[in-house]
């Protein structure tokens, strides 16, 4: 059987700064991700980041995408794309679909000493009657086929949710030609950044707060034509009467993310509840390991943030993966280590990043507690 | 403080099936489990009852009885399970295979089943999309194979039962069997949610037996055997009854004779390939059993085995995604024939457990002969060769 030192599942931020950091240790890195490009969320994030100049402030996703990709590649990391890890078999071994080219795939099943599954994170749905109809999606969704595959995903949008991602993805929607009819949000209050929010509104874009979509109307070949939304009681639920007709073609839906953790639950790694972070995650340690010895997790998958983090999580999980496979003797994996772990928590400052940072350390201390040292399953 | 006529331990197709039977009598019941209702194998199984997989004798007594109490039930009870008669083919490989099946058919058939031979034309018109070399195979109507929802059936039971007063526990761990000191009677149990007053408890934890047993100071030889399957995308109807390779039979009963022409990898699962579509058209493909304690993690060897078989009988399912795996635990017995028993040495101890992969298919007419030792009543049949006693010594 096939055998690699360390398996990362994912190529986005996470998963390629551990990759790197591994690689980099004498790792003999695979990285299996089931996109056509590495780089996870970051070719669609066009716009600049805020934070500090070591967080690539003013840089933009994409430019931060292509320098670890060159990073992985001098590390000597290897990536399969198109390729699906189908499963974690008991004794580490991780299947694979590998993809052939020309539509073909094979079957691999390989034996890893170390596992980081960087999975990232998806799309919370929002129901409402016509819901499944085409012209309503997810705004990541769009935002990727505006931003990657330059394809507009209808004329007349609707957008729903004003977190941060309905916000940016709502503006680049209209810098691709998109028509942005309205941003609907439940809440009463604009969930995202104010500088998001005035960017819209200054382009003419009216932010219906305490609102929600109540039905997608269709026309006769089941397309959205018509969205029809309602404010909301304090309870969320729609008052009747109010209901405004906005015409459309498309929807598109902010609601939130959550973590993708179908593998370490396939793995029984123990797992706890945090809203703050989109849901149920896989508890972790200070080495990012979960309860299953030799199990790491980082990113999205183990707590919604942002890229990052993300990366500076996967960097943890890349170094103490090598670390545990002697290839980086401890003070210097420690000092490492401990490093990031303060860059992270300057990235977890001010008034939004503060409740991560309490979490995070709930996180943390929930895992000593519970879980004390990690345990082979 | 809670005291019933009988308290049955187990929520599975067997238990929830003896609770309503008991029900049925006028007895006030208790049903408990340690976790939810179908919660153990019959959630982690597939779905049917067939007579064409029995061994003449007992097997083929009960398995008759239970399916035509199925068709009952599926009448008579509001809660729908999901009944469907859909047939059975047993196929065969080869000739050597189409003989020992013409073999056993004559002496079903003399012992009064509804089956039959079908040979490879007949074949190929009764399933289009099945290899065309295939020898024939065994069918069986659907008046002796049948499919039902197991978990279900599970709930049907309950559901049935509550409307006689059944009361459920759920979530509930046994801790202790309450036994009286002289006489070794049984008089409750002792559980996380307080104690449960009983005369009599009826053992129906299946694969988990042995520990309930432990309790009353009883040895009971079942062992964890794995099954698992194989669950493919929603897809056309591609297979038209229960399917079967006539080399499952073998397996399931330990003694292959026929040298099969498959793969190390298959012979090495032990795997034999059975296919059924399900309400919402999903197939469940199987199938593999192995020894590997509680362990129901799924394995991408025998998720191979199974595929490269299923391929074998069914080439077109190449084109089709298998979206998910799944395994549980099969109470597995030596002689492959249930408990259903009272205990000599344990006044008020009862057992019904042991089914190994016929537990959907026997529960109907388990729950209706256990109510019938409990109360005292002859059994519809002789059942002595599924007594207790016969372990000892």
């Amino acid at each position: 059987m096939l055998s690699r030192d360390i398996v990362i599942i994912g190529a986005g931020p996470a998963g390629l700064a551990a990759s790197i950091e591994a690689g980099k240790a004498g790792a003999d890195v695979l990285v299996a991700d089931l996109n056509m490009k590495p780089g996870g969320q970051l070719f669609k994030q066009i716009h600049k980041f805020f934070g500090s100049s070591e967080h690539h402030s003013g840089t933009r996703g994409t430019d931060i995408g292509i320098r670890l990709l060159k990073e992985a590649e001098n590390a000597g990391v290897e990536i399969w794309l198109r390729s699906a890890v189908i499963g974690i078999f008991p004794g580490n071994k991780v299947a694979i679909r590998k993809d052939l080219g020309d539509g073909k795939t094979e079957l691999i099943t390989l034996l890893a000493k170390k596992i980081i599954m960087a999975t990232g994170a998806s799309e919370n749905v929002v129901r409402f009657k016509g819901w499944t109809s085409p012209g309503v999606m997810g705004a990541g969704a769009a935002q990727t086929m505006v931003n990657v595959n330059h394809v507009k995903p209808g004329k007349k949008i609707v957008m729903v949710g004003s977190g941060n991602v309905g916000l940016i993805v709502s503006y680049q929607l209209m810098q691709a030609g998109c028509e942005v009819v309205a941003v609907v949000e439940a809440a009463p209050g604009i969930g995202g950044y104010a500088v998001h929010a005035a960017k819209i509104c200054r382009a003419g874009v009216p932010i219906y707060t305490k609102h929600t979509v109540v039905e997608a109307v269709t026309d006769e070949d089941g397309c959205v034509k018509e969205v029809v939304i309602a404010e909301v009681d304090g309870k969320f639920n729609p008052v009747a009467g109010t209901e405004k007709r906005l015409e459309a073609d498309t929807v598109t839906i902010a609601a939130g993310l959550k973590p993708v953790v179908e593998l370490p639950r396939l793995l029984n790694c123990d797992f706890s509840y945090h809203g703050l972070f989109g849901g149920w995650i896989p508890l972790h340690n200070k080495n990012m390991e979960t309860s299953v010895a030799g199990i790491y997790v980082a990113g999205d998958s183990t707590g919604v943030e942002e890229a990052n983090t993300a990366l500076e999580e996967g960097r943890i999980a890349g170094i103490a993966a090598a670390e545990s496979l002697g290839l980086i003797p401890a003070d210097r994996a420690d000092a490492r280590k401990k490093e990031i772990w303060g860059r992270l928590e300057s990235l977890r400052m001010g008034p939004f990043g503060e409740k991560r940072l309490k979490g995070k350390e709930a996180i943390l201390k929930e895992y000593k507690e519970r879980i004390g040292l990690p345990s082979v399953r | 403080m809670d005291a019933f006529d009988v308290a049955v331990i187990g929520a599975g197709a067997i238990g929830t099936s003896v609770a309503y039977h008991l029900c049925e009598k006028g007895l006030s019941v208790a049903l408990i489990d340690r976790g939810d209702i179908a919660c153990g194998s019959s959630s982690h199984c597939d779905a049917v009852a067939l007579i064409c997989d029995k061994q003449p004798g007992i097997d083929t007594v009960m398995g008759q009885a239970s399916i035509d109490l199925y068709g009952e039930l599926s009448k008579r009870f509001e809660y729908d399970f999901e009944y469907d008669p859909k047939g059975c083919l047993y196929v065969c490989e080869t000739d050597a295979e189409y003989e020992a099946a013409e073999k056993y058919v004559s002496e079903q058939v003399a012992n009064g089943c509804d089956m039959r031979m079908a040979g490879n034309e007949e074949l190929c018109e009764m399933e289009p999309y099945i290899a065309k070399d295939l020898k024939g195979g065994i069918y069986t109507p659907g008046t002796g194979a049948i499919a039902v929802s197991p978990y279900k059936v599970c709930y049907a039971f309950v559901e049935e039962a509550k409307k006689l007063n059944l009361r459920v526990y759920t979530y509930c761990k046994i801790r202790k069997i309450l036994l009286n000191e002289k006489t070794n009677a049984v008089e409750g149990i002792e559980t996380d949610q307080g104690i449960i007053r009983s005369n009599k408890v009826i053992n129906c934890a299946g694969a988990w037996a042995p520990d309930v047993g432990e309790m009353a100071g009883l040895e009971i030889p079942i062992q964890p055997r794995k099954g698992m399957n194989l669950v493919s995308e929603q897809t056309e109807r591609i297979c038209f009854h229960k399917i079967l390779e006539f080399g499952y039979m073998m397996s399931k009963f330990d003694n292959i004779n026929f040298k099969r022409n498959v793969s190390p990898l298959v012979e090495e699962y032990n795997v034999a390939f059975n296919i059924e579509y399900t309400k919402a058209n999903n197939l469940l493909v199987g199938g593999y059993r192995g020894f590997r304690g509680f362990d129901i993690r799924s394995e991408i060897e025998a998720m191979k085995a199974i595929s490269e078989r299923a391929l074998r009988f069914f080439p077109c399912l190449k084109d089709i995604k298998c979206i998910r795996s799944y395994a549980g635990v099969r109470p597995f017995v030596k002689d492959h024939l249930p408990i259903v028993s009272d205990v000599d040495s344990v006044p008020g101890f009862y057992i019904a457990a042991g089914h190994e992969g016929d537990g959907i298919c026997f529960s109907p007419i388990t729950g209706k002969l256990m109510a019938q030792i409990v109360t005292g009543e002859e059994t519809d049949f002789d059942i002595s060769r599924l007594d207790y006693a016969r372990f000892a010594g």
